[in-house]
């Protein structure tokens, strides 16, 4: 037995000798996190919305016209130089970089440009954003010059056109589907493009030597190895085997920062945008907006974000607009009624005024005297906003409301969601670089559908006409002065009916380890996101530089 | 020996009508399940989306609004032709690809880790019963016992962090190095082993108690019936009686209990794929149910339902070789 026992040892520690060597890091490369996943599927198609390509297949390996930078939420020229909008706005002009090549050698031109774009229309699947609802037609009138002509004036399709990426004509002309399509070996202008390893365990993406940025990036190589869970991903960072990550740590603090304070950072960017506890409007009681302030009122936001948010992120603007969105903000905010104040009493009093009484000094009753309750979903498993749901169920117990919170899986909740089959729920909004996506989504009353119904925007129901006509007239403007003015008055009605109460900031989760690699942006320094989930992360991409 | 084969038939007939019956409901009970794919795709794309993107996108995936009939003969003919469909999580890779990937690994890690727990458990049992007052029947059974009551995902993480994270004496992931091309080559097969090693031992050090227990009280009560003792009075050797005697009576109900176990074992190493970041089955199953993708999800049950089946029938061929009563 004992022999056994003592070979066996033998036998772990020749294991053990032999793969030592080989577990040391490869120090040329850039380790990078951005997905849990646990075999990698070679796809890297940049246009079909339900394929998901692997990261950075679009922004790293395919990119857009523009760049929209989310530090400054302004778009950056990139594939194009400028645009210009003619005809009244129905007239879109791109003029194209000259000297930009694909990957493969071949220059890249208008073309490719207007091919991209028709290949949505020739297959609707690949209109993500309905391009060609409002498109008229797309043509390259010259190498450098893309008209598209509009058949309404839709001065937001700028940014689904701008954004968009775009993909090489000669090689998506041979294709016979391009619906069925994984491109294993993409052809792209972006700084990273050579599939240099591909295994189900882990990839390297080599730089493009033939990139437009003359000198970058300055990175060889991208290196994705698999990680299953955030606690997987913690300890990889901590141990030196991956550089940079967009992974939620709890007490990051502690966890990460403490152990090397030299190297270790994170930057939990405030994305501009609010997480919101979204209100049905079409229930009985929560259609009355006052009922909705004295919620808003009664949630002591610097509870909730100490309690479910680990103090990470900051309690909502009543604009829910903040950060690099705060430029937006009316000159006259500060006279508006400010409903995301913590105010127990004028939140008692509001429900006082709507009738609500209250009944033996613990609930409030209604006409008929009826106890209000409400429940609370949330996805199960998103712990931080089931926590957060928790606090504020106890906050409404204060003022006479039972807050249940109740949990479903992501799929029975979103389709709850969807068909308005709730009272409060924690939810995102919609969002843009303007806070226009975030309006029309609250307030647009096109977008509201009956109960029972799928809606994929406004699932709280709501809409009035003075918003309808703000956002139209938005939609046909390119006079910053104007657009500013409309926003002005679309957060006037917002704070006036408050269809929806903002929560908290959203965050960006972002860490990276400087050990090897330097030159990550941060506060102080913050030409770029840091985390990878973020639009624009290809100024990320250009300029880490090898410690 | 007629009444053998005629005995394994009859068990095989039993197995075909509880696949048949198994395939079936793997076709039901996703369909129950809250919420259709589409508008999960839908709602990750948080409104960027317009329905009729999304209708040409249900084309893609092959999600019909087919009469329920339509849909499970086609769904049966797939089957026996081995075509279980596109995936959702993985567009547009197939289901039978994904899970062929995922197959092997969770085998090699799961499979062996379970036969070694087996073996060194039933071996361990046999021994404790038939010294069932040494030191070893003291101290083991409790320890065992001890251990297999924390929860598994706790200690995984425990045994991550202080042999893998700690004393770095094993990867904290993978199934295999970086640099390392997968094939047939010796730096391959051993850092896979290397790589397994760590995760293979959580999953022996939780499941040798139970082995070891079942085994040792079976034994114990085989060991009291008279033919053990009208054996020794014979003076038969103590290590026949212990291994031909008692041991092949007393391990019948363990060997059922690894049959059914086998099965499980496609889908019970979640845990463990999850925490060492292995690519197996069971974070597939994971991946598969949050993305409401029923193509992977009935194959991945189907897989495990056979797996199940297959291992019960080996299992009670087994038996009848033991087990002269089964052959009657």
């Amino acid at each position: 037995m004992q022999k056994i026992i003592s070979k066996f040892f033998i036998l772990l520690f020749v294991l053990y000798l032999s793969c030592e060597n080989k577990t040391i890091r490869d120090k040329e490369g850039l380790i990078v996190y951005q997905e849990n996943q646990i075999s990698w599927v070679r796809n890297f198609e940049p246009l079909n919305p339900v394929s998901i390509p692997r990261w950075p297949t679009r922004g790293g390996i395919y990119e857009s016209l523009y760049l929209n930078n989310p530090i400054t939420t302004d778009w950056v020229p990139w594939l194009a130089t400028n645009y210009k909008w003619e005809n009244n706005n129905k007239k879109l002009l791109f003029t194209i970089r000259p000297n930009v090549q694909w990957s493969d050698g071949k220059p890249f031109s208008a073309h490719d440009v207007a091919y991209t774009l028709n290949l949505w229309n020739q297959y609707s699947a690949l209109d993500t954003r309905n391009a060609w609802e409002y498109l008229k037609s797309v043509v390259a009138i010259s190498d450098t010059l893309v008209q598209i002509d509009f058949k309404r004036i839709y001065v937001p399709g700028f940014e689904a056109i701008a954004g968009a990426p775009i993909i090489p004509k000669h090689i998506w002309k041979e294709l016979e589907d391009p619906l069925d399509f994984s491109n294993p070996d993409p052809v792209g202008t972006g700084p990273f493009t050579e599939i240099l390893r591909f295994n189900t365990q882990v990839w390297e993406l080599g730089k493009n030597h033939n990139y437009w940025q003359k000198g970058k990036p300055y990175v060889e190589k991208l290196i994705f190895p698999t990680f299953s869970t955030n606690e997987q991903t913690t300890l990889a960072l901590l141990s030196g085997k991956l550089d940079w990550a967009g992974a939620f740590i709890p007490a990051i603090q502690r966890i990460f920062v403490d152990k090397d304070p030299e190297h270790h950072h994170y930057w939990f960017r405030n994305t501009g945008h609010s997480t919101f506890l979204h209100t049905n409007t079409k229930d009985p009681i929560l259609k009355d907006s006052n009922v909705r302030k004295a919620i808003s009122y009664a949630i002591n936001r610097e509870q909730v974000v100490k309690v479910g948010m680990y103090d990470y992120t900051k309690p909502a603007h009543v604009t829910s607009l903040s950060g690099p969105m705060a430029k937006w903000h009316s000159p006259e905010i500060n006279d508006k009624e400010n409903w995301t104040a913590f105010n127990l009493e004028k939140a008692n009093e509001l429900l006082d005024n709507a009738g609500y009484r209250w009944k033996n000094e613990k609930e409030r009753i209604d006409a008929n005297g009826l106890p209000i309750k409400f429940d609370i979903i949330v996805v199960s498993g998103w712990s931080d906003w089931v926590r957060s749901a928790q606090v504020i169920s106890q906050n409404l117990k204060k003022i006479g409301i039972k807050a249940t919170v109740r949990t479903y899986d992501f799929g029975a909740w979103i389709v709850r969601m969807q068909q308005g089959k709730f009272q409060m729920a924690i939810g995102w909004a919609d969002k843009g670089s303007t806070p226009y996506n975030f309006f029309k989504g609250m307030m647009f009353s096109e977008y509201v559908k009956p109960i029972g119904e799928t809606a994929d925007i406004n699932w709280h129901r709501f809409g009035i006409k003075e918003a309808d006509s703000l956002i139209k007239e938005f939609e046909q403007t390119s006079d910053p002065k104007k657009m500013e003015n409309i926003i002005y008055k679309l957060q006037h009605l917002f704070i006036e009916h408050a269809p929806g109460i903002p929560l908290f900031t959203e965050l960006s989760w972002a860490e990276c380890n400087s050990k090897y690699f330097t030159n990550f942006p941060n506060a102080e320094n913050p030409y770029g996101p840091l985390s990878p989930n973020e639009s624009g992360v290809a100024l990320t991409l250009l300029n880490v530089k090898k410690r | 020996m007629n009444k053998s084969v005629l005995y394994i038939l009859r068990r095989f007939g039993f197995y075909l009508i509880a696949a048949f019956a198994a395939l079936t409901l793997n076709f039901i009970i996703p369909r129950l399940m809250p919420g259709d794919p589409a508008s999960i795709i839908f709602a990750r794309f948080k409104g960027k989306l317009k329905p009729e993107a999304i209708n040409a996108m249900r084309e893609s995936f092959g999600l019909t609004n087919d009469p329920i009939l339509v849909q499970y003969t086609s769904y049966l003919k797939g089957i026996f032709q081995g075509e279980l469909g596109t995936s959702i999580a993985y567009f547009p890779e197939p289901v039978s690809e994904i899970i062929g990937r995922g197959l092997y690994w969770t085998i090699f890690l799961a499979g062996s880790s379970m036969i070694i727990a087996f073996t060194i458990g039933t071996t361990l049992g046999i021994i404790i019963a038939w010294n069932r007052t040494g030191k070893l029947d003291t101290f083991l059974p409790p320890a065992l016992a001890f251990f297999g009551a924390f929860p598994y995902f706790w200690l995984a993480m425990v045994f991550l962090y202080i042999f893998g994270f700690s004393m770095n004496w094993f990867p904290i992931g993978r199934a295999y190095g970086g640099e390392i091309n997968p094939g047939l080559n010796l730096p391959f097969l051993l850092s896979a082993l290397y790589h397994a090693f760590l995760p293979a031992l959580t999953l022996v050090f939780v499941s040798l108690g139970g082995w070891m227990l079942s085994m040792r009280n079976t034994m114990i009560s085989t060991l009291g019936s008279d033919y053990i003792t009208f054996a020794n009075a014979k003076g038969i050797p103590s290590r026949l009686i212990m291994l031909r005697y008692a041991a092949r009576n007393a391990i019948l109900p363990n060997l059922t209990g690894f049959g059914m176990a086998l099965g499980f074992m496609l889908s019970g190493a979640l845990l463990t794929e999850m925490i060492f970041s292995y690519p197996g089955q069971g974070f597939l199953l994971l991946q598969a149910v949050t993305s409401q993708d029923y193509p992977l999800m009935q194959g991945i049950f189907m897989t495990i339902t056979f797996a199940v089946l297959g291992a019960n029938w080996l299992v009670d061929i087994a038996i009848l070789f033991l087990d002269p009563r089964t052959r009657k």
